[in-house]
């Protein structure tokens, strides 16, 4: 099933779906009309809370804005239903009269009394007349609706307006063709909605679907022909696309760049716990909005390995399950990854992820989401420093089970040699590309003091490197031997490790005046891990490639982990 | 199939662009039957002939990748062109590219691998000299040598396919292992959703063409021209 058929189908299923031609938006004034068009009074439909925020009703959807001046059926901002704005406004004045001209052409039929009432408040409204007690400063650029005095429906909701809005909805389509995603023939969307709600897209919404330079188009055809995609279906899957990039809606996650949103073809039930198993997984929420899903015991079980038929037979089988990946291009959508399968293989995925990550020691506090690891990858530790494509590739490889992209490797690797932090984030991310990409079966989970790997060992050296200089010159050294020389010990290793060495010699000198049985241990480790050495096998290439560069950096992880440890085990012996 | 042929196309990256996602360019899981049928014309096609597509095996696994280039924004108008011609000199019809530069994602598949099966028809523009058997000749010797009118490409002419006649009544070329699993259909026919069938070209419009595709056991069938499968 492709993704907009998928997401027709999330429509259906969605508990409170506005119906064709309507949307929810955000509306913050009534205007009351009397029959013959005077206002009665302007009711403030905000809510009480601090910011005032505007009420959400049902109206004939909203038009597509780009550059054109085009108003809304029914409503509109001030700036259109009554020339007033804050701001300054260049336009405010044609668009007021756009909507007016508009209305009076599309009402000029109407015999309905509240339609008549708003034809006669358009023929005589004047913006100067916008003036208090009657009308709050506030509604400027507001969203207003109108009413008919007495009544208790909206304009909009009269049963007059809606046949006459389904009129006017199929002006805009072009000739009935088949759809590509319901493959009946209808009118096809010339423009489809916005998309709302993806992280760094503009805030007015962008489009999934759009032709809008000539680069795109095929065969001659113009804008929505280009990929004919009934109005019903462009309705259909915009709704839900939106719901579910709503904040909160329980159906997104972030993830670098990529806004993500996922939902399951289930029986409700199921599909709601499945949906919150899935955030759970890679976004790790506080305990008590897991107590409240129910799902604690059943997400640690996953993580402990347990198969899902075991934890959640009824998730195991027939939940088909949709992640889509989302991240804005320019102004347009771009589909980073779309991934869809059922739910027992997204938790196999899941559990062998949490697999392959596993370092010892692990990272402080457990599951660590996955936008942790990729605030690793980013120039001074900022979100917006993700760099872009990686994220949704690593999603992808992930979900599908998939070797992880290559670039993932360069740019940890790169990271590493700019800050040489080598965190058990960024341990855990050079080990499960090992084991995923390069089948290696030298990547061990924790400290192996008998693996001969050249990046291994070498790591491991360096660690003891570090530690001879911290052991005898303390932890107050401006400029340590890992940030003078991980970048280049790590990809080539002959140039430094003579200079290393030599240094260590110095070190050890001082040590053995200080504390002589430090220096024995030191020395006594040092030499275990150097007689793995073959000489016979150039222990000190000239260069190391990124795999080994990867080892490297995992040898040096659990060496220098090792020596806390170890000084974790004696500072209770001191005190006793 | 008294005229079919079978050919064995693979190469690093394709892409089968959905028409909804072709601006963010997003690929069909599969190759569609247009994109085969434009493989087959590049090594043989005559106005009197007409390849129809039988049928698609899937030999690897479908991947994606995601990848990222720099585009223009337009396209150079043709009457520009045309202009230039008849003025004799160029001025006006360069595209500066760093003017009008488009940054553009593709979502393409990773090392595809198929074996299309298909036959011709004879159109009515053949004549006297034309038989059935002369352009299956045809096909095959150019077919066998690797030649071909223009590089054959998978869905895009960046990514070049390779190919190789599969000789009639050799057996069909080994699939990836790793390939039969649900997502190519084995144990459960897999639905693909409704597919590019083809752009009739000949109707005013040039409307496109559908059909509800679907992998079982790693084979997409594709429906004949005119069947009641073809939705337009």
């Amino acid at each position: 099933m492709s993704l907009l058929a998928a997401l027709t189908r999330a429509y259906d299923r969605l508990p409170d779906a506005p119906p064709y031609g309507f949307s929810t938006e955000k509306i913050g004034f009534c205007v009351v009309l009397e029959t013959d068009g005077r206002v009665a009074e302007v009711i403030d439909l905000r809510g009480d809370d601090k910011k005032r925020s505007p009420r959400m009703l049902l109206v004939p959807q909203a038009v597509k804005r780009t550059a054109g001046i085009a108003p809304n059926f029914l409503w509109d901002k001030s700036a259109y239903v009554l020339g007033v704005t804050a701001g300054e406004g260049k336009r405010t004045a044609e668009e007021h009269a756009k909507f007016r001209e508009k209305h009076l052409d599309w009402l000029a039929d109407t015999t309905d009394p509240g339609l008549l009432a708003l034809c006669r408040f358009l023929e005589s409204w004047d913006p100067a007349s916008f003036a208090a007690p009657q009308w709050q400063d506030e509604a400027r650029d507001q969203n207003l609706v109108f009413r008919l005095s007495g009544e208790f429906t909206f304009l909009h909701d009269r049963p007059a307006a809606r046949t006459l809005w389904r009129e006017i909805g199929a002006e805009g389509a072009s000739d009935p063709q088949i759809c590509l995603v319901t493959c009946t023939p209808g009118p096809v969307a010339r423009l489809h909605p916005s998309i709302k709600g993806v992280w760094g897209a503009q805030s007015s919404g962008a489009s999934l679907i759009s032709f809008n330079l000539d680069a795109f188009t095929s065969y001659g055809h113009d804008q929505g022909d280009n990929a004919p995609v009934s109005e019903a279906a462009a309705f259909a899957y915009t709704t839900a696309l939106n719901r579910f990039l709503e904040k909160d809606s329980g159906h997104r996650i972030q993830i670098g760049d990529a806004s993500t949103v996922f939902w399951a073809d289930a029986p409700d039930d199921a599909a709601e716990e499945a949906e919150n198993l899935f955030s759970a997984f890679f976004d790790p929420a506080g305990d008590e909005k897991l107590a409240a899903a129910k799902i604690k015991d059943k997400l640690d079980a996953i993580r402990s390995g347990t198969r899902l038929t075991e934890v959640a037979p009824n998730l195991a089988q027939g939940v088909r399950f949709h992640v889509l990946g989302l991240a804005p291009n320019a102004a347009r959508l771009s589909v980073r990854f779309y991934w869809t399968s059922d739910f027992g293989t997204l938790t196999a995925h899941y559990q062998r992820y949490l697999q392959d990550t596993e370092v010892q020691p692990p990272p402080r506090d457990g599951w660590p989401p996955l936008w942790r690891y990729l605030i690793e990858l980013a120039v001074q530790g900022k979100r917006e420093n993700v760099p872009p494509l990686i994220a949704g590739e690593w999603m992808r490889a992930i979900l599908t089970g998939a070797p992880y992209p290559l670039t993932l490797l360069s740019t940890t690797l790169m990271r590493l040699r700019a800050d040489g932090e080598v965190s058990p984030l960024r341990a855990a991310i050079l080990k499960s590309i090992l084991i995923r990409n390069f089948k290696s079966k030298e990547a061990p989970v924790a400290l192996d003091p008998a693996n001969t790997n050249k990046g291994y060992m070498l790591g491991r050296l360096f660690a003891v490197y570090e530690e001879v200089q911290r052991a005898a010159l303390g932890g107050n050294v401006n400029a340590t031997i890992k940030d003078k020389f991980y970048g280049a010990a790590s990809a080539t290793p002959q140039k430094v490790y003579r200079t290393l060495d030599a240094g260590a010699q110095n070190h050890f000198s001082k040590l053995r005046k200080q504390s002589p049985g430090r220096a024995v241990n030191l020395e006594k480790l040092l030499t275990a891990i150097t007689d793995l050495m073959e000489p016979g096998n150039d222990p000190y290439p000239a260069s190391l490639t990124a795999a080994e560069q990867a080892l490297f950096g995992l040898g040096y992880y659990h060496q220098r982990s090792d020596f806390f440890r170890k000084h974790d085990d004696k500072t209770p012996e001191v005190t006793e | 199939m008294a005229y079919g042929i079978r050919l064995h196309v693979w190469g690093q990256h394709a892409l089968f662009t959905r028409p909804e996602l072709k601006v963010e360019r997003v690929s069909y899981d599969v190759m569609t039957p247009s994109a085969a049928r434009g493989v087959l014309e590049a090594v043989h096609w005559k106005p009197a002939i007409r390849w129809e597509i039988d049928r698609i095996h899937v030999l690897e696994p479908i991947r994606f990748q995601s990848i990222r280039r720099n585009e223009v924004g337009h396209k150079a108008p043709a009457g520009t062109i045309k202009r230039a011609m008849n003025r004799g000199d160029l001025e006006g019809v360069q595209l500066l590219v760093d003017e009008d530069r488009q940054q553009r994602a593709s979502t393409v598949l990773v090392a595809p691998r198929y074996v299309i099966e298909a036959h011709f028809t004879l159109t009515a523009r053949a004549d006297v000299s034309d038989s059935e058997g002369k352009h299956l000749d045809i096909f095959n010797r150019r077919a066998a040598r690797g030649q071909c009118f223009h590089q054959p490409c998978l869905g895009t002419r960046e990514f070049a396919a390779h190919f190789e006649l599969i000789e009639p009544g050799a057996a069909l070329p080994a699939r990836n292992p790793a390939a039969e699993t649900a997502d190519l259909g084995f144990g459960t026919p897999r639905d693909l959703g409704y597919m590019l069938w083809d752009i009739d070209h000949a109707a005013p419009g040039r409307p496109s063409l559908l059909f509800r595709a679907g992998l079982r056991d790693g084979v997409m069938e594709v429906p004949a021209p005119g069947s009641p499968e073809v939705k337009r």
